[in-house]
Formats: C-alpha cells, sequence, structure tokens
C-alpha cells in the first residue's frame, strides 16, 4: 500500500491498450478476408468490360487528328513568338 | 508619410500628457469608469486619461493591471494575470502566431489548420477584449462545438467521406501495420508518465503519437482541457512535418534490399464489400469498445455515405464545404487556447518533446512491424509502407511512397501504402477508446 508506481501503470496500460489495438484489426482483418470470400462466391462480378478495341479506320482517324491537333498548335505558338 | 508622422507625435504627445498627469488623475478616472449611468462632464484631459486606460499599449506595459484572463468555461476558470502573462507573455504569443503564419503560409505545413488555430491565437492573446471569453467570439465558437467535442466528430465525419478503404480491402493483413503504429501513443504515455506528468494528462498528450488531429482534441478536451491548446498545436505541427521526421526513421531501421522490394498489383475490390466495409469496422466497435463510437461512428457514416453512391450529394457536403466551415471553427477554438496564460507553462515543452518522441515511435514501430510481416509473408512486403501506420492521412503514405520511389524508380508504393495509413485511422480511434474507457 506504498506509493502507486505510475510507470507501471503505464505499462499496463500499454498492454492493454496494445492489446485491444491489435485485436480489433486482428478480427477486422479477418471478416474482411472471409466478407471478400463470400462476395467472390456470391456476388461474382461481371467481367470487367474493357472498351472495345476500336476499329483500325477508326485509329488512324484519331491518328490524322493528332496530327492535325499538333500542327494547329505549332502554328500557334510560331505565330506567337 | 507626413500623416504617420503626425499621427506618430500625437500619440507620443498623448503618452506624455497622461504619465503627467496619471499619478493624479488615476483615481478619478477609475471613478468616472465606474460611474455609468450619470454622465459628468470631463476635461479633455481626463477623457485622455481614460481612453489610455482601455489602450492596448497601456494594457501590456502596465504589468500590474489585475486583468482578468479569459476562459471559454466563464469565471470559475480565470484568474488575475500575473505581470508575465499580460505583458512579455502575450508579445512572445504574438511571435510564435508569426512563426505559425510563416510555416504555414511559406512552408505549406498544414496550412488548412495552422492559420485558423494561429489567427484564433492572435485574437486569443488580444488584451482587454476577452474574446476567449464565454462572450467573446471564440469562446463562443469554443463553447459551441469544442468544449462538448462536436467539431472534432464532423471532421472525423468529412474524412470517413473522403477515405477509400479500397487499398486496405485489397490486402488487409496490412491494417495490422496500422496497429503497431499506435505504438506511438502508449510508448509515449509511458514516457510522458516518467517525465513526471500525471496519468490522465499523460495519456492525453500521448495521444499526439496517433497522428490524428481530430482524435487529439477529442480526447485531449475529456482528459486535459487546460493543455489543449499546446497538445492540438504539437499534433497539427508534428503532422506538417511527416516528410521531416519520417524518413530518417525509415533508413534507418531498413536495408537497401528492403526498400526496394517492389510489391504486387492490388487486387480489384468489389464494389459490396467497400459498401459493407463501414457497417463491420462500426459493429465491431459496437462490440468491443463503445467508447471509441464516436469517432468511428462519425467515421463510418461518412465512409457509408461516400460507398453508397446514392447521396453524393451528402457526402459531397460531407467532404468539402461542411468539413471546410468546420475546419474554420475548429482553429479558430482551439487558436483561443493559445492565450499566453495557458501556452506558456513549463507543460507546453514537455508536451513538444514528448508528441516527437510519440510521433517518432509510432513510426519506428510501424516499420519494424513491416519487416517482420515481411519475413513470414508469402507475397512481399516492403517494410517502408510500415510507416505509413500513423494516421496522417494522406501525408505519409506519400512519403513512403516518395522514399520508395527514390531507392528504386518505378518502385511505386503509394497505393499498398493507404491500407495502413487508413487502418492507423481506425486504430488510432480505436487507442483513443481503450484511454477514455480507463479514465471513464
Amino acid at each position: 500500500m506504498a506509493e502507486v508506481n505510475y510507470v507501471v501503470e503505464a505499462l499496463k496500460f500499454m498492454v492493454l491498450g496494445m492489446g485491444v489495438v491489435f485485436l480489433f484489426l486482428f478480427i477486422l482483418v479477418k471478416v474482411v478476408e472471409l466478407q471478400a470470400k463470400l462476395i467472390a462466391k456470391y456476388f461474382p462480378e461481371n467481367t470487367p468490360q474493357t472498351p472495345a478495341v476500336p476499329a483500325g479506320n477508326v485509329t488512324e482517324d484519331e491518328n490524322r487528328r493528332v496530327a492535325a491537333i499538333i500542327a494547329a498548335v505549332t502554328e500557334f505558338r510560331n505565330k506567337k513568338s | 508619410m507626413k500623416l504617420k508622422q503626425i499621427f506618430i507625435s500625437l500619440l507620443f504627445a498623448m503618452v506624455a500628457l497622461t504619465s503627467m498627469s496619471y499619478a493624479t488623475e488615476h483615481e478619478d478616472a477609475s471613478e468616472v469608469s465606474s460611474e455609468k449611468k450619470v454622465y459628468q462632464p470631463k476635461s479633455i484631459t481626463e477623457l485622455g486619461v481614460s481612453f489610455w486606460e482601455t489602450t492596448g499599449i497601456k494594457a501590456i506595459f502596465d504589468t500590474d493591471d489585475g486583468e482578468m484572463s479569459a476562459d471559454p468555461a466563464g469565471e470559475s476558470k480565470e484568474h488575475v494575470m500575473s505581470a508575465f502573462e499580460s505583458s512579455f507573455g502575450r508579445i512572445i504569443m504574438i511571435l510564435i502566431v508569426f512563426t505559425l503564419f510563416y510555416l504555414a503560409i511559406a512552408k505549406g505545413f498544414e496550412p488548412l489548420l495552422l492559420i485558423p488555430i494561429a489567427f484564433g491565437g492572435l485574437l486569443a492573446n488580444i488584451p482587454l477584449a476577452h474574446m476567449a471569453g464565454p462572450e467573446g467570439m471564440l469562446g463562443v465558437i469554443y463553447n459551441m462545438g469544442i468544449a462538448n467535442e462536436f467539431f472534432p466528430l464532423l471532421i472525423f465525419m468529412g474524412v470517413g467521406a473522403m477515405t477509400d478503404f479500397g487499398p486496405l480491402l485489397a490486402n488487409p493483413k496490412t491494417a495490422l501495420l496500422g496497429g503497431a503504429a499506435q505504438f506511438g501513443i502508449f510508448g509515449s504515455l509511458v514516457g510522458a508518465v516518467a517525465l513526471g506528468f500525471d496519468l490522465q494528462d499523460a495519456s492525453a498528450i500521448s495521444i499526439i503519437g496517433g497522428a490524428d488531429g481530430p482524435t487529439s482534441i477529442f480526447i485531449a478536451n475529456r482528459l486535459a482541457p487546460d493543455m489543449l491548446g499546446a497538445i492540438a498545436v504539437a499534433a497539427y505541427s508534428y503532422m506538417a512535418l511527416v516528410p521531416v521526421i519520417q524518413p530518417p526513421i525509415m533508413r534507418a531501421l531498413t536495408t537497401k534490399e528492403e526498400r526496394q522490394i517492389k510489391m504486387g498489383v492490388q487486387r480489384r475490390v468489389h464494389r459490396l464489400e467497400k459498401l459493407i466495409f463501414p457497417i463491420i469496422v462500426l459493429m465491431l466497435s459496437i462490440m468491443v469498445l463503445p467508447e471509441s463510437t464516436p469517432l468511428i461512428g462519425a467515421f463510418a457514416f461518412g465512409n457509408f455515405a461516400k460507398e453508397s453512391g446514392v447521396v453524393d450529394r451528402l457526402s459531397d457536403t460531407m467532404q468539402n464545404s461542411l468539413i471546410n466551415t468546420v475546419t474554420i471553427f475548429l482553429g479558430l477554438g482551439v487558436g483561443s487556447k493559445l492565450a499566453a496564460d495557458k501556452f506558456l507553462v513549463l507543460e507546453s515543452l514537455g508536451i513538444m518533446i514528448i508528441g516527437l518522441l510519440a510521433f517518432s515511435a509510432g513510426t519506428a514501430m510501424g516499420v519494424i512491424m513491416a519487416k517482420i510481416m515481411n519475413k513470414f509473408s508469402k507475397e512481399p512486403i516492403n517494410p517502408l509502407i510500415g510507416a505509413a501506420g500513423v494516421s496522417a492521412v494522406p501525408m505519409s503514405a506519400r512519403v513512403v511512397s516518395k522514399v520508395g520511389s527514390e531507392e528504386k524508380p518505378g518502385n511505386v508504393l503509394l497505393m499498398h501504402a493507404m491500407g495502413p495509413n487508413v487502418a492507423g485511422v481506425i486504430g488510432s480511434a480505436v487507442a483513443a477508446g481503450v484511454l477514455l474507457s480507463i479514465f471513464k
């Protein structure tokens, strides 16, 4: 019943606190893993739709447009300077 | 220029006049000011004197004028300011405030919070105005949302609405790193007690190690309201200093090979997982630690509103206009605790030191935990991401990513570091709940 050693008290707090934090996060991890499995099983995601690859002539068209834009920009810059 | 000279010479004339008549007229002047109902004719000298009595210059230089300190809680907490508090203390505090302005503006240290806090501090140190008193602007703000812990919760709601738990859900194990970093809190708790703080104050201070502004304010307000100003300033300054404090610790504790570890591509996360996650967190905290539910509840609400995808208007308000409004109030309210009589105490120095210690310990423990996990895990884990376990979102994750890509260009750790980072927010809220449960 002598004086209380507060450092020892603080160490106890540390054990309790770290214990609870880890326990909490550990349960969280487990629940989240379980959840991921359940969701993958019962709600399979529709295969992500990769945007359809544009047909050849479209890309060509795109290339031409890009070329035109670049040309316009250089023209504009030249004029400015 | 001329106008200025005239003004200054006028001021000097006034000072000279009053110092001559001060000794003789002093008693009369106080009589006049106490008698309010009947107006008595005053000579121009008397008017000058009574005006001089109300100037800030006099209030600062007259050291024993018996001015009362201001406290939002009202007269019960107020006391007659000492000579130091009402004179040099104010000047020192105003200089500190200017330093904070400089750090926020020139160095970009958390300007969103430091500017309102520092300006609040400036206002709180104005003599005679009693802005931090129960009727002053800062006092009203303080009583409106800080004394009752409302503003930190609103901030947490906004943070919840801004947080994407995708990276954490993709690799749940990294959540444990966010737990390890909470060692900063409990380790520095021991340090603070060893330095001589009592257990309750030590707990309030050590929460700085959680690197979470709103949580720090929430806890400080419950456990040590007198230290709120110093704790909040320490928490936000160290959060701003994350890019300075963390990298040396991270480098010291890891080898070059470890820092160069590449982590795999994260899996896609189902929308439902993100939607259910805040509910799971809340359910867990209801079962394990209802003390922490104010923080986690607000956080989960914000996140749920975001992930539900049907209340974009609400989640947009939470992450923008609401959090901005509350930040202004929170900053000014916290600033009211930067008054000289509250901030310039020896404890503030201790708080700054322990805060730094807490922050470093959290970072170190996160890195060490990540090293251990790397040893036992099938997929490689770069130990650097452990440093992101302190919850300064998203600053520490960015720092980790930066250090990682310096070691090995093209190694992007940002998303991997976001996992422990957001787990750190939950971790520090849980740690806060534990501390509250101890002092219930």
